[in-house]
């Protein structure tokens, strides 16, 4: 293979194929999320989403609401950058949702069908690979990258100036701070030849929560809640992936004014299909749905997530351009 | 005694009805075994004769050994090497059915049915005796000659000499084999390279086989086939002679995965500093004279230093599998040595060690595959695409390390696989065992070639070449056996005057004390004859032809008797003939030149810098 078309098949490849997407409203990531690449890449994501359940999926604590029913469309547009720190892999995003949702509410024993829009809870994200290979500091780096088994250190902060009505219960911002830790595991399983990957990979994780001060004139406070997620992901060809999504959370009981609310053991699955549009554009396709959601104090929620991340690189964009001219 | 009465037991104990017939038959076995003590002590007290175990390297590059300067680890062969006596004036043809065909009947190509490769046999070749493309029925072989010398002969690996029942490995020679019959394909599956031939053909023990053994990696499957051959004759006393003829490290570099790594960025330096190290550790190791000069880099290849990272990682990846390749041979042959070892045969076995041609710097696989559209290229989108560096040495993926790193593999010489430079045809030898008299670990300068195996390894068994062979008259051989050399009483089977000649693919060669004489295709050569005093210029730099147009003379007429006596017919056709229009003008490589690659960015000093005036 001759460097340079190689050189074109390394970026294609590790820009677009949704290393860079940004963390979701339901607290979870795409597979191949932490997925690691060349120093120095941006991206811009946009995921959209459409949700439907009976918990307000912009409150990560998820907390049911019996008989409720909730939609939501939501975009995420974010910006996000890696680079290399201490010699290890390092990503920092920025990630705004916005959109709207609807749906019934429950207060006081009266539901009442309320609605907002507008922006949400910007989130900061910092991610680094404490276990695995060092970082992809220049193109020979990434000839060479094989996560086998990676392991990284995930900081979240979401950063409460989303808009928030403290007159409904129902809001896109949350009006609290809250966050996450977490540790993306990515385990290569057989060789690491586009059109040939598989992996698995966990994240572990806990969410830590603040307290909102003004929930419709309470206090909402909500445990720390564990999560799960799990994902077997596979190449079906060099350009096209799916994966076997699996989510757990547990913990997050939320108490209102010290009135305590059930505490979560939830369960859901889902899958996604990735596919890379050209050397810059990565497209995937989701849907997860709860599982044992019967009673109605179960949370039960699914959607459909669409996910567009257009990434790049300067070196690579002034290599096409020398190459176009020729 | 013993052996007798083992031999007896069982032919006994199979039937009970000859019970009754046991005391007599004892009685005999007794008496036999008696009357054959003294013969029997004769023979013990006899030196056995050697096994013999001739290795040989595919595409094995004259620098790629420990013991030749590489810096690639070969600890099993260099061993040899300590035991034995290495030698650096040893030649083979400049490809591989060649010599082949050399190795195993001691005749010049041109006699033997290997004129010309098979593959690139020209119009007015075709139908010519000597120029069958296979090993013809007018030569006898070296295995056919020990076997009946009392030798069990053993081959393993590749071929290449003909895929007819008449010409397979079981009808030239060998008792057992276990031989891939293609000059290439996959190391791990019966895929070859074209839509033409898709399957590579194998034999085991004169069979064609159907399917490979489960778990097949031909470098491993060779060498464990091998111990097995070896193991199961080995209590009748016969000594054996075992052609072990490995497909590596020829391309496609396909190797297991743990041999991929071993060297992860060592070559990024790139192959011009690789081939420094490796004429420094030559000159160290007495196997070049101090003051070699390296061949020039070919003049279409850039300054490694001139490139970008990732372009020499891409590279120099290439000739890390290759490094690998090589260990992994190196690891195998361990593996023989170690059981030759663990059986007491170690110590009486010869070993012999060399490539069968220069490495190989030619793009076989663009050769194959051809351009989008046609069948062959059909045929590599499917067999052979898996390009991904991180599928290198899969199945599926077809790399091979370019004429940079084919230079590097034959430092410090000119050229490399399928040229008549010295870098297509000089290799590294090694031979160690009980017929090597000459010091431990000693190097050799004498004038070697591949035909005088056949010579030397009758010798060595005791037997020689006859003059006809099942009532048909032999050619001559074309080699000499180094039986004073191995024994220390020569330092060359050969004088100043005998002289050594090549021919194929229409480029043409011929060696005579220190000089040579070469004629190649433009732009590897001139189209004309070109003269080099080997001594002085083993790396070929300067041609003499001008300054001594008398010595041209004398030996281009040694060229013609060469060509009289051994029926060389230039081919009308050549795999060469275009290839001055597909590569750039031939122009020197100067160091350094032009200097605008090489100037580095101007600092100022430092007081003298400032910021522009407002």
């Amino acid at each position: 293979m001759k460097p340079v078309a190689w050189l074109r098949l390394v970026f294609a490849t590790v820009l677009a194929v949704g290393m860079l997407c940004p963390p979701q409203v339901l607290a979870q990531v795409p597979a191949r999320f932490y997925w690691k690449t060349l120093s120095g890449a941006n991206a811009v994501p946009l995921i959209v989403e459409s949700l439907s359940g009976n918990t307000n999926p912009f409150d990560p604590a998820h907390t049911a609401t019996p008989g409720a029913h909730f939609e939501a469309t939501l975009a995420l547009p974010g910006y996000a950058r890696t680079f290399s720190l201490f010699d290890r892999a390092a990503m920092a995003a920025i990630l705004v949702p916005m959109g709207r949702i609807s749906g019934d509410v429950t207060v006081a024993g009266k539901t009442v069908n309320q609605s907002a829009d507008g922006f949400g809870d910007p989130t900061l994200e910092f991610d680094i690979n404490i276990l695995g290979p060092k970082a992809q500091k220049n193109i020979p780096d990434v000839l060479r990258y094989e996560p086998g088994f990676s392991v990284d250190l995930l900081f979240d902060l979401m950063v409460p100036i989303g808009e928030y009505d403290s007159d409904q219960p129902l809001n896109i911002g949350q009006n609290r701070w809250y966050g996450r830790l977490g540790m993306p595991i990515v385990w290569q399983l057989g060789p690491w030849v586009p059109g040939r990957r598989t992996t698995l990979e966990f994240l572990p994780a806990v969410w830590l929560f603040g307290n909102n001060d003004n929930f419709v004139g309470q206090t909402l406070k909500t445990d720390p809640m564990f999560q799960v997620d799990a994902h077997l992901t596979r190449d079906f060809t060099e350009t096209f992936w799916g994966a076997l999504d699996a989510a757990w959370y547990t913990g997050g009981k939320a108490s209102i004014d010290g009135v305590q609310g059930e505490k979560l053991n939830n369960l859901g699955l889902g899958l996604t299909l990735g596919y890379q549009m050209n050397e810059n554009l990565n497209l995937t396709f989701g849907y997860m749905s709860t599982l044992n959601d019967n009673a109605p104090e179960d949370l039960r929620m699914n959607k459909f997530m669409v996910t567009l991340v257009y990434g790049w690189h300067p070196m690579v964009e002034g290599m096409r351009r020398l190459k176009s001219d020729k | 005694m013993e052996t007798v009465l083992q031999h007896s037991t069982p032919a006994i104990g199979r039937k009970p009805g000859n019970l009754s017939r046991l005391p007599r038959m004892l009685g005999i076995a007794v008496m036999a075994a008696v009357l054959a003590a003294p013969a029997i002590a004769s023979a013990a007290d006899a030196p056995r004769r050697p096994n013999i175990v001739v290795i040989l390297g595919d595409d094995l590059g004259f620098a790629d050994m420990g013991s030749f300067g590489s810096e690639i680890k070969t600890p099993n062969l260099d061993s040899l090497a300590t035991a034995g006596v290495r030698f650096t004036n040893f030649y083979t043809h400049a490809s591989c059915s060649p010599t082949r065909s050399l190795l195993l009947s001691g005749v010049d190509t041109h006699l033997n049915g290997m004129g010309n490769m098979d593959e690139w046999m020209a119009p007015n070749q075709w139908g010519v005796d000597g120029y069958e493309g296979v090993l013809n029925n007018r030569v006898v072989t070296l295995p056919q000659l020990l076997k009946d010398a009392g030798y069990h002969t053993y081959m393993v690996g590749k071929w290449h000499m003909g895929k007819a029942p008449s010409q397979i490995p079981a009808a030239r020679g060998f008792e057992r084999d276990f031989s891939m019959l293609d000059g290439a394909g996959s190391y791990w599956d019966m895929t070859n390279l074209s839509a033409a031939t898709p399957q590579s053909v194998f034999t085991e023990d004169g069979r064609y086989l159907t399917r490979l053994p489960k778990d097949y990696y031909a470098t491993k499957t060779y060498t464990d086939k091998l111990i097995g051959y070896i193991d199961a004759n080995r209590g009748d006393g016969k000594p054996f002679f075992a052609y072990v003829s490995h497909q590596a490290p020829h391309d496609p570099f396909h190797l297991p995965q743990e041999w991929r790594s071993r060297h992860v960025g060592e070559y990024d330096k790139g192959w011009d500093a690789v081939r420094q190290e490796r004429l420094k550790r030559q000159i160290e190791l007495g196997i070049m004279p101090d003051g070699t000069q390296l061949a020039e880099r070919m003049w279409f290849l850039p300054d490694p230093i001139v490139l970008a990272p990732v372009t020499r990682a891409i590279l120099g990846k290439k000739m890390e599998l290759y490094a690998g390749m090589v260990e992994n041979l190196d690891f195998h042959v361990g593996r023989l040595i170690d059981h030759l070892k663990k059986i007491g045969e170690y110590e009486n076995t010869v070993f012999i060690v060399f490539g069968d041609n220069g490495a190989e710097g030619n793009d076989l696989f663009k050769m194959i595959t051809g351009s989008p559209g046609t069948r062959d290229f059909l045929f590599a989108a499917i067999k052979w695409s898996q390009t991904h560096p991180n599928a290198w040495g899969d199945p599926g993926s077809y790399v091979s390390y370019g004429p940079m790193w084919a230079q590097v593999s034959m430092t410090p010489f000119s050229q490399y696989k399928g040229w008549l430079g010295e870098g297509g045809i000089r290799n590294a030898l090694i031979v160690s065992g009980p017929a090597v008299k000459r010091p431990k670990g000693s190097v050799n300068h004498g004038l070697l070639h591949v035909a005088d195996l056949m010579p030397t390894l009758l010798e060595i068994a005791g037997a020689s070449y006859p003059k006809t062979y099942q009532g048909r008259e032999l050619p001559p051989l074309f080699g000499t056996s180094w039986g004073r050399v191995l024994a220390g009483q020569a330092e060359s089977p050969r004088t100043e005057q005998d002289y050594l000649a090549w021919e194929v693919f229409g480029n043409r060669a011929l060696l005579q004390g220190e000089w040579k004489l070469r004629w190649e295709y433009k732009s590897f050569g001139k189209g004309q004859w070109e003269l080099f005093n080997l001594a002085a210029d083993p790396a070929e730099r300067k041609d003499l032809a001008a300054e001594r147009p008398e010595k041209v003379q004398a030996l281009a007429a040694l060229w013609d008797s060469y060509v009289r006596t051994n029926n060389v017919i230039l081919p009308s056709r050549s795999v060469f003939e275009t290839l001055e229009d597909t590569l750039p003008p031939r122009v020197p490589v100067d160091p350094g030149y032009p200097p605008a690659l090489y100037k580095r960015q101007f600092v100022p000093p430092k007081d003298m810098m400032a910021d522009p005036k407002p």
